[in-house]
């Protein structure tokens, strides 16, 4: 197949694309597909697919293996979707290899196998099985980046295109001016994916306005945080969602240089994101003069190994330049000066995912959503001992409350809630009293908590506030990259004072040099990473300050994690 | 992933039609953001990165082997010395720290002295603590075990169990290799 020559080329295209699509779900045939990717592989979802290839083999089942991206649903790994004719397809999940037998067997005595089954794909409730979107998971969640998640093929351009992808692409290329589409993302009013809420809009006019070029955009995948794990989902599940956002981003910067900067250990959103940009090539998405329009688009991919300060923007666009990865003083600030001295327009994948429905249903659909300073849907992560630890999708506003005890089902039993760390090692927790706030870009941050990117972590009574403080401060104190010293220095110092109250050696005077060090290590930090890096232990402080008193004064710690020894620690 | 051994010389053939084949830089720019690609295609092959290694890399694209180690000793996943035989990611993400993941941290540290990596002495396995999340927090705490198979739910005896049998395999594929 060649390159597509222009507008109706393409529309030839996806029109087959849609009939084969169509064809796929009306067939004769059962149509089974079972989901692939990182969460589901560590459960064994490759050896479910294999065995399932090998039943189909022997021609008893007239059936099609697909393979699918992760649907959300990590708690339900591996799932499989079976669609039988005439039937609505019924999501099954737990289907380890020793299951699928049985599956099948029943499915072709024609039992339901209800107690597997997560739902049913349907408006409502079908022969017992209830309807897939009423599960307490997917009920209040409201899904626009994970709409095909699950669905689709992620190394399938043919399926993305089948359900309606590339369309806001061709719309901004063909019947927009690049000035329309930043006003369009304006109108949006949609914020930064990557922690900071910086609007997308604006930030996409001052890289337009800098009187410098060529120009670049960069997808930021570096995802190195280690409270989230959406990104890389995103990439797995639906890569085309996130290149053509991509694109979109370059027509309206009017350019033709695009990356996208992964983190090396995410080994199958790179391979996927890979595999999209190839297809995009072969099919004439990405080139020389797309679809006949003049316009041109080169995307290329970077990879970095496992510093996290190279997800902080200027660090990033050194590591692409085959630097360190140090971040800079600002300004200039990267829309004026990034990439090779150039303007540089820098977003995070969610950001880029989010663009597409926007230029397709138009800014204010898009600002209709969620709350007025916080518009649009977010992907949540919930870690910790919840029951339905995955990717969520929610509208911004969502109270705490409701996305830990519906959403994700709440603390599994024997687990008694404690509190919920927000903003990974970048802010504070939240106890159970203040759960009704809402989670969107403002609300948290009068309490010292955080959206951030969306990674919640819910921690139980075994855990230590003294003890969780000091894993997230040294987190901050490893990754640290050096280059200042009150970081360099600082976060070390925080350690040290906490090991020191671990170990049963602290001072009472200890909680104010904290406060002090921090202050420090806050007003004079070069970045973003040592900025923040006390915030963690200030809010566990504010938060938990009768845990660390017992530490200090009593020598007791009531999680019984913290080791109190005779004698004082060497720091580490 | 084949490790080398130490001392056992590298051949850099295979990485010499990699370079050729797929590092191909149109201008010095774009040599250099081509470094950090090319070093892990070596880690890929040797499983870790020889200074024979980096020197070629460095001839290939026209940069300082310097330039090269600043980025091989600033990431943390890039080895300057062979690994053992085996290789295991310790995930210390926060899922897997609230799960329990320190104390196996710890016990690495207590029993083998190690912090952020290392290798035990007998060569077997390498450790990597890996400062992040693996992104399968439903197994926490959770290893990954030669960059594919994962192994979740870890407890403190479930990890020295895995590290036992991990070593006894090594010391049994060390002596066919003897025999060949
Ligand atoms: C230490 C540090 C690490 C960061 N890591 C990431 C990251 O992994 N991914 C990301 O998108 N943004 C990260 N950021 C935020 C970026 O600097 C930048 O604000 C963001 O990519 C801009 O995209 P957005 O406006 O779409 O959020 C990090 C910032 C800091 C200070
Ligand atoms: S604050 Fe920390 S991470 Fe940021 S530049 Fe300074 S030393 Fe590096
Ligand atoms: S924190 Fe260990 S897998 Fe996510």
């Amino acid at each position: 197949m060649g390159r597509l020559s222009d507008r109706r080329a393409f529309e030839q295209y996806a029109a087959q694309a849609e009939q084969r699509w169509e064809t796929l779900w009306s067939g004769d045939r059962w149509v089974i597909s079972v989901g692939i990717s990182e969460c589901s592989i560590a459960k064994g979802a490759l050896e479910t697919y294999r065995h399932l290839e090998l039943l189909l083999s022997d021609g008893h089942i007239p059936g099609v293996l697909r393979r699918v991206g992760c649907a959300g649903w990590c708690f339900a790994e591996p799932f499989v979707e079976i669609k039988l004719p005439g039937q609505p397809p019924i999501v099954y999940g737990w289907m380890t290899t020793d299951r699928v037998p049985d599956l099948l067997d029943a499915l072709r005595r024609g039992e339901l196998r209800p107690e597997w089954a997560l739902g049913v794909r349907a408006g409502e409730s079908w022969r017992g099985i209830p309807a897939l979107r009423e599960h307490p998971f997917l009920r209040s969640q409201r899904r626009l980046l994970l709409e095909q998640a699950g669905i689709i093929d992620p190394e399938s351009i043919d399926d993305y295109i089948a359900t309606g992808g590339y369309r806001a692409f061709l719309k901004a290329l063909l019947e927009m001016t690049p000035e329309e589409v930043v006003n369009e993302v304006k109108t949006s009013n949609l914020r930064g994916r990557g922690g900071a809420g910086f609007p997308t809009g604006i930030k996409w006019e001052s890289g337009r306005r800098t009187p410098a070029w060529p120009k670049y955009v960069v997808v930021n995948s570096h995802e190195g945080e280690p409270n989230v794990f959406k990104d890389r989902r995103l990439l797995e599940t639906n890569p085309h969602l996130v290149l053509e956002g991509l694109l979109i981003g370059c027509y309206a910067l009017e350019t033709q240089h695009g990356y996208n900067y992964i983190g090396g250990e995410h080994a199958l959103a790179l391979r996927r994101f890979q595999k999209a940009v190839e297809q995009a090539y072969e099919l004439g998405l990405l080139g020389d003069n797309i679809l006949g329009s003049g316009f041109s688009c080169h995307v290329r991919v970077r990879t970095g190994g496992g510093a996290y300060i190279c997800g902080e923007g200027s660090a990033l666009m050194y590591a692409i330049m085959g630097q360190r990865g140090q971040p800079r003083t600002k300004p200039p600030r990267s829309v004026e000066e990034g990439l090779w001295k150039r303007p540089t327009v820098l977003n995070n994948t969610e950001t880029f995912a989010s663009i597409p429905a926007i230029i397709r249903n138009g800014g204010s659909w898009y600002a209709a959503l969620g709350t007025k300073e916080s518009t649009g849907t977010k992907l949540v992560t919930m870690q910790g001992p919840v029951r339905y630890l995955g990717v969520a999708e929610i509208e911004l506003g969502m109270p705490m409350r409701q996305l830990i005890f519906e959403v994700f089902g709440g603390l599994r039993d024997g687990y008694r809630f404690k509190g919920v760390q927000t903003g990974g090692v970048s802010a504070g927790p939240l106890r159970e009293e203040e759960l009704d706030v809402p989670v969107d870009f403002d609300a948290l941050t009068p309490r010292g908590a955080m959206l951030g990117s969306g990674g919640f972590v819910v921690f139980d009574d075994t855990v230590c506030a003294v003890d969780f403080a000091r894993y997230l401060v040294a987190f901050s104190r490893f990754e640290s990259c050096g280059k200042c010293t009150p970081c360099r220095l600082g976060t070390p110092a925080l350690v040290e004072i906490l090991d020191r109250i671990r170990h049963g050696f602290g001072r009472p005077e200890d909680l104010d040099v904290i406060r002090y060090a921090s202050k420090h290590i806050i007003d004079l930090s070069l970045c973003g990473l040592g900025q923040v890096a006390p915030m963690p232990l200030l809010g566990m402080l504010e938060r938990f300050r009768e845990e660390f008193i017992e530490h200090i004064t009593e020598r007791r710690c009531r999680a019984g994690v913290c080791p109190m020894t005779a004698v004082a620690p060497i720091a580490l | 992933m084949k490790p080398t051994k130490a001392g056992q010389t590298v051949d850099l053939e295979p990485l010499r039609r990699v370079l050729e084949e797929r590092f191909r830089p149109r201008d010095y720019r774009e040599a250099q953001e081509l470094v950090v690609g090319a070093c892990q295609e070596a880690q890929r092959l040797f499983g870790w990165v020889p200074p024979e290694a980096a020197q070629l890399i460095a001839e290939h694209l026209g940069v300082t082997t310097n330039r090269i180690y600043g980025l091989l000793t600033f990431y943390a996943d890039f080895r300057t010395e062979p690994p053992g035989r085996h290789f295991l990611w310790i995930c210390h993400g926060a899922a897997c720290y609230v799960a329990g993941a320190g104390r196996l941290v710890e016990f690495l540290h207590e029993r083998y002295g190690i912090t952020g990596q290392g290798t035990t002495p007998d060569g077997a396995l390498t450790v990597h603590v890996f400062n992040g999340c693996l992104g399968v927090c439903d197994l926490a705490p959770v290893a990954q075990l030669d960059h594919h198979e994962y192994v979740g739910l870890l407890s403190l005896e479930r990890l020295q169990a895995l590290i036992a049998e991990l070593q006894g395999e090594a010391q049994t594929e060390a002596a066919d290799g003897s025999t060949e």
